[in-house]
């Protein structure tokens, strides 16, 4: 407030030392006039310096709220930004599958930073913008409200004009970032695979797709460019039309002698003043629309059913036996919304009335198809997915009264493409035991045949991996996320298509190995093979998400149903006689969670 | 230029991060990406920018000319205004008023017309250039050799497409012409200010340089709170992206509460970033509006004074208020392109640093030599011959001694051993995509080198593990790289490997669109793709590399009887890893440590009892014994 006064002090200064000028040009010369002029130099000497004192003051109290407002805003943002995460991390993993990656990263980068214009700039601009225009047509309508009534009446033409054309820059840029970032990846997929694309010749094809992204780049960058072109000289415009009518408005009341020349300057220099501003004001309406749109986007998160929470009733056993009992089990999934925004088909029966009992310390091996519904099962047993229908069981206890926290304690679940953060090995095998000794560590990462690997990567256990660090292939991410759970020394303990990138040789001794490990545990194995479960004390044959047999494998080959022919099919195929440690990551099931991918 | 120097071992070679520099074929340029440059303006590098500017330099040319003329047109507004004060409101003299509001009329019109058509051409002249230079840096990374990448991190070329070539934008947009207009502007009102009253000119001119040190320190710490802050978002949002992906796992692994403090800390540091960012940023603005009130000011006492002077002495008004107030919006005029001008060599030199990177690795010639005189045989029979092949991939041991062998035309050869054996890279020094340190490879007699490049991947059809399939049609995918192959063939090709079945099931047959990198197709179907792609061109040598990843039966079985159609009276070399595959074959090479140990048939080389032996033993008995049981 004080800060606004303090700059619209300085045009009425100036104009009244103009006046004090002219009236010395105009006074009767002769005697009178030397000392007239004497107390016009003083009286002008003294506007100038309370202008140069305003000035500084100004200055001072504008970085003063300056701070104060954009200072707040950063931090009002840091707290919503950190609400926003521990949010994240209380969602249920359903969610984290209905919503892709990016869409959480928008809410969380960029309506973030819209919600950051919001309470900062905006509303700085906002209250200043309304204060500049408030106190300053307040003090022109007392120099001349005709003339400041001309001379204001196409602003609110301009502001809007501003408004319409913010919004097309504020959009245009945000597509034009995206675009970047299809070039960016587009050249990235381009370098990355630029063996294949030489071999098979299809530089010519590689290359038109990457002009179409460039092109459709520059074309974006041309749109926004035509507004902001439009947009600037406005502006400066706007100042000039405000001034030619207050000219015309003022040029026969100066003429009559009821304007002064000296305000009529004071009114050029606030029309100047007030015309600034507008081109930000454009962009401050643009982004209060788009921060409240944000800010919606942001509550949708925020109001998200959270997955499972921990409830004060929830039991925490001391223990755990690790028995596990599943019955009339169905679960349903909702499809992934389409892009395209399409009605919705219907969710999908992916569990159907499935039931089975593992004794605790028993192993059970599920096997089945892609697709049907192996990975669901395993993600409902592990506590990541909501039981739908039916009840499920550990030592006795149906697990929705148990604490989720605790169960995941006791619950280990390797999943069969695991993710790595961008720590050091040692740190992402030691994920969810804070206080692992280095032996244990090394340990857990014998027994997951890790250790071979070790002097191959630059600084063994402290190597940096993750995407920000050593790529480790398929096989090796799924050794570590195995020691990981060895670590954990989990009850129950779930292998879902585990060893799916590690060769059968190493295979072999990793179950091995386990073995001792897994005495007194209990073992669920998830594969599509049916060599890998055959060791297994009980099988299950899941389809289409109900289980159609169960038994041993002596049992089941002897039954010669669905079982026994998926066996013989499986031994008729050739199987690969080395490593597939290289094993194109296209073809694995990509949800760290362990959605099925649907073919 | 048509045979490589042998590649001596970098210093620092390490293992799996031998990234260091080596030398290249040419011998003269290294590529080092991490090359920092001051971004000088050395001449030649602005003569190189300039070749893309040129096409477009008519555009450059008239937005420097509309800019002038804007600039000019935007100072005679305030000519004419103080001509409005002194002829006709002072002595409120109406006479030929109209004339000057014409005049302010036509002058702003002017204003507004040239400002737009100057930014919009000096941006579309921007665009096209870098659009240009886009395309040319693509096509030239598309040319350089597998060596090149083998030492190269991707993140880096990638920058250079898009990041560095940004900043090159960047100074279009607010440097290099927008420099010059203010130049411009600048010398012009020292000139006229000193012609309109120098003694108050000079006086005027006192705090410009407190404003130009002003501005650059405070802008100096505004740049670095903004690198810094600029780093710790993108950390913030690494964060952010990593523990979005990974959230199940932080879950299940009850590592909520600790990835919240992670989370916090970095947060926290990224407040403390943007509030100092904020504080030098007011600061400036504020220092800046200070020192013009301080003009203003300044102008105001000494222009009084002169005219009170004046009075006094009885002198004719050299200064009018007219003049009084044409020197206060001048100087306001003048304070823009002040305070902006660090910024903007800022931004200039960024644009350099980014330039000299581009250039840098344009200059990188790094192909894959190409005979002058290089001819491709008449006749394509498909005979191979490898000739005691040696090679080592840069700043590694060798990974081939001396591997010989012939392939007769028509032959199925089936390359097996373990991983590191050398077998993939047998199929790369046959395609060219690393040429041999030793020995020849031949085909139908003629070392590959000696082929026109593109000729040699005509002849030799490959079928590689990763499938790449581009967005477009099944079909378009079908003849990849081909387009001269007509319709029928492509399909009557497809049809034959059995693709017709699976395409069955989507309504536009072979016309329906594939998803992005192939999301509905499963990797066995998308492997029957690339086979199909392979005989519509239907190459002599076909050389392919057998997929590992699991598929299921039926698939398995479909991809089992396309190979066979697909091998069936080419040259095939097979890098095998199923034993119905291998023991199809006519013959069987067994490779170990780079060397070629035995070949024969399966039974022939079971019998012997050496390697092949040994690697069936280990690997695939079990499965062999079910198979026949």
């Amino acid at each position: 407030m004080g800060t606004i006064a303090l700059r619209l002090v300085i045009p009425w200064l100036f104009g009244d030392a103009m006046d004090d000028l002219r009236g010395l040009e105009s006074a009767d010369s002769g005697d009178g006039k030397s000392s007239a002029a004497a107390r016009a130099g003083r009286l002008v000497a003294i506007n100038a310096a309370i202008i140069a004192g305003s000035a500084l003051v100004g200055a001072v109290l504008r970085t003063a709220s300056r701070l104060h407002i954009l200072g707040t805003s950063r931090r009002v943002v840091h707290d919503l930004r950190e609400d926003l995460f521990a949010k994240l991390t209380r969602l249920a993993p359903s969610y984290f599958l209905r919503t892709n990656t990016g869409q959480i990263m928008s809410r969380a980068v960029n309506d973030m930073n819209n919600v950051q214009g919001l309470t900062g700039p905006v509303f700085m601009y906002i209250a200043e913008t309304a204060l500049l225009f408030a106190i300053g047509l307040g003090v022109m309508l007392t120099i001349d409200p005709a003339v400041t009534l001309w001379a204001v009446a196409p602003f609110p033409f301009f502001i809007w004009r501003a408004r319409s054309l913010a919004k097309v820059i504020q959009e245009g840029s945000r597509a034009a970032q995206d675009s970047l970032g299809t070039v960016s990846d587009k050249v990235a997929e381009s370098l990355a695979g630029q063996l294949v694309i030489k071999t098979l010749g299809l530089e010519g094809p590689d290359f038109e797709r990457f002009a179409v992204h460039a092109a459709e780049y520059r074309r974006l960058n041309l749109e926004v460019t035509t507004a902001r072109a439009r947009l600037m000289p406005l502006m400066s415009w706007l100042a000039a039309l405000a001034i030619m009518l207050a000219l015309v408005a003022a040029a026969p009341r100066i003429h009559a002698g009821t304007l002064t020349p000296g305000e009529f300057v004071s009114l050029i220099f606030y029309l100047q003043m007030l015309a600034a501003p507008v081109a930000t004001l454009g962009f401050v309406i643009s982004s209060l629309e788009r921060g409240e749109a944000a800010l919606v986007r942001i509550f949708e998160v925020v109001h998200a059913q959270e997955g499972l929470p921990e409830r004060p009733e929830h039991l925490r056993p001391d223990s755990m036996q690790g028995e596990l009992e599943v019955r009339n089990l169905s679960v349903w999934r909702e499809p992934a919304p389409t892009a395209d925004g399409a009605p919705a088909p219907a969710p999908r029966r992916v569990l159907c009335d499935v039931s089975f009992k593992v004794p605790a310390g028993t192993t059970l091996g599920i096997v089945g198809h892609t697709g049907s519904g192996k990975s669901t099962l395993v993600a409902v047993l592990a506590r990541q997915l909501e039981v739908d229908e039916g009840r499920v069981f550990v030592d006795g206890r149906d697990i929705t009264h148990l604490s989720p926290i605790w169960l995941r304690r006791h619950i280990g679940l390797v999943p069969q493409d695991p993710f790595l953060f961008s720590a050091t090995l040692s740190e992402n095998v030691a994920l969810g035991v804070c206080d692992a000794t280095p032996e244990r560590i090394q340990t857990a990462v014998k027994i997951a045949r890790l250790d071979v690997d070790l002097p191959q990567l630059p600084a063994g256990l402290d190597t940096v991996v993750g995407e920000r660090g050593v790529n480790l292939s398929g096989g090796q991410r799924q050794r570590a996320a195995l020691a990981r759970a060895v670590l954990l020394e989990p009850k129950i303990l779930i292998l879902d298509d585990t060893l799916s990138a590690v060769d059968r040789h190493t295979c072999d001794a990793i179950l091995s190995a386990l073995e001792p490990v897994m005495a007194g545990r209990t073992t669920l194995v998830v594969a599509h093979r049916i060599s890998t479960v055959a060791h297994c004390d009980q099988v299950l044959l899941l389809e289409e998400g109900r289980v159609v047999e169960r038994g041993t494998h002596r049992q089941l080959l002897a039954h010669g149903g669905r079982y026994a022919q998926l066996f013989e099919a499986q031994a008729r195929e050739p199987d690969r006689i080395e490593p597939a440690d290289e094993t194109d990551s296209a073809d694995r099931v990509t949800a760290p969670s362990g959605q099925e991918a649907t073919p | 230029m048509s045979r490589p120097a042998p590649i001596a071992p970098p210093p620092e070679a390490t293992g799996l991060a031998a990234t260091a520099p080596a030398a290249s074929f040419g011998g003269a340029m290294v590529y080092d990406p991490e090359t920092k440059s001051a971004g000088a303006f050395e001449p030649q590098l602005l003569r190189r920018l300039w070749s893309y500017v040129r096409p477009y330099r008519r555009h450059v040319v008239l937005s420097l000319a509309l800019l002038i003329g804007t600039q000019g047109a935007g100072l005679l507004q305030f000519f004419l205004l103080r001509h409005a004060i002194d002829v006709h409101l002072v002595p409120a003299e109406l006479q030929g008023f109209m004339w000057v509001l014409a005049a302010l009329l036509a002058v702003s019109l002017v204003e507004y017309a040239g400002r737009r058509r100057q930014v919009w051409l000096l941006d579309l002249a921007g665009q096209n250039a870098l659009l240009d230079l886009r395309r040319d840096l693509f096509r030239h990374l598309q040319r350089l050799s597998s060596t090149f990448y083998d030492r190269t991190p991707i993140g880096k070329l990638v920058g250079r497409v898009t990041s560095d070539i940004e900043a090159l934008q960047e100074m279009f947009s607010s440097g290099v012409v927008t420099i010059l207009g203010d130049f411009v502007l600048i010398v012009a009102l020292v000139f006229f200010l000193l012609v309109l009253d120098a003694e108050l000119a000079l006086v005027s001119f006192v705090i410009i340089p407190c404003l130009l040190v002003a501005t650059t320190w405070t802008r100096k710490h505004v740049r670095k709170a903004y690198q810094i802050m600029t780093s710790r978002r993108s950390r913030m949002n690494a964060f952010l992206h990593e523990h979005v992906t990974g959230m199940a796992l932080v879950q299940a692994f009850g590592r909520e509460a600790a990835a919240q403090d992670q989370y916090g800390a970095i947060n926290r540091e990224m407040r403390d970033a943007q509030v100092d960012a904020v504080t030098w940023e007011s600061l400036l603005s504020a220092v800046t509006d200070m020192l013009s009130a301080f003009t203003t000011a300044l102008i105001l006492w000494y222009g009084g004074r002169l005219i009170v002077g004046d009075v006094t002495s009885g002198a004719p008004p050299e200064l009018t208020l007219g003049t009084l107030f044409l020197f206060v919006f001048w100087m306001q005029r003048f304070f823009q392109p002040l305070t902006d001008l660090s910024h903007k060599y800022t931004v200039m030199q960024s644009a350099m640093t980014a330039a000299e990177r581009i250039f840098k690795l344009m200059d990188v010639r790094d192909f894959v030599p190409e005979r002058v005189d290089a001819r491709a045989p008449s006749e394509a029979r498909g005979a191979l011959q490898f000739d005691g092949v040696e090679f080592a991939y840069a700043g590694g041991d060798k990974v081939l001694h001396g591997v010989s062998f012939a392939v007769r035309p028509g032959e199925k050869v089936a390359v097996v051993g373990a991983t590191g054996s050398g077998k993939s890279t047998l199929l790369k020094l046959l395609t060219r995509l690393y040429d041999v340190q030793g020995g020849a490879i031949r085909l139908d007699g003629q070392d590959v080198r000696d082929y026109p490049v593109a000729e040699l991947r005509r002849r030799v059809g490959v079928v590689l593990q990763d499938v790449f399939l581009f967005e477009g049609t099944v079909l378009d995918n079908l003849r990849l790289g081909h387009p001269e192959i007509p319709d029928d063939v492509a399909i009557a090709a497809a049809n034959r490997l059995g693709l017709d079945r699976i395409v069955a099931r989507f309504a536009r047959g072979y016309h329906e669109p594939v998803a992005e990198r192939g999301k509905n197709f499963s990797s066995g179907e998308r492997q029957l793709i690339s086979f199909a792609r392979a005989l519509a061109v239907a190459p002599p040598v076909l050389v392919l590399d057998e997929a590992t990843s699991n598929v299921d039966t039926e698939t398995e079985e479909l991809l089992q009887s396309a190979l066979k159609e697909l091998i069936r009276g080419r040259t095939a070399l097979i890098i095998a890893h199923r034993l119905s595959t291998i023991r199809d074959c006519d013959r069987i090479l067994v490779l170990a440590g780079g060397r070629l140990v035995e070949q024969g048939r399966h039974d022939q080389l079971l019998a012997l009892g050496g390697r092949y032996r040994e690697l069936y033993d280990r690997e695939y008995r079990k499965q062999a014994a079910t198979a026949e049981g």
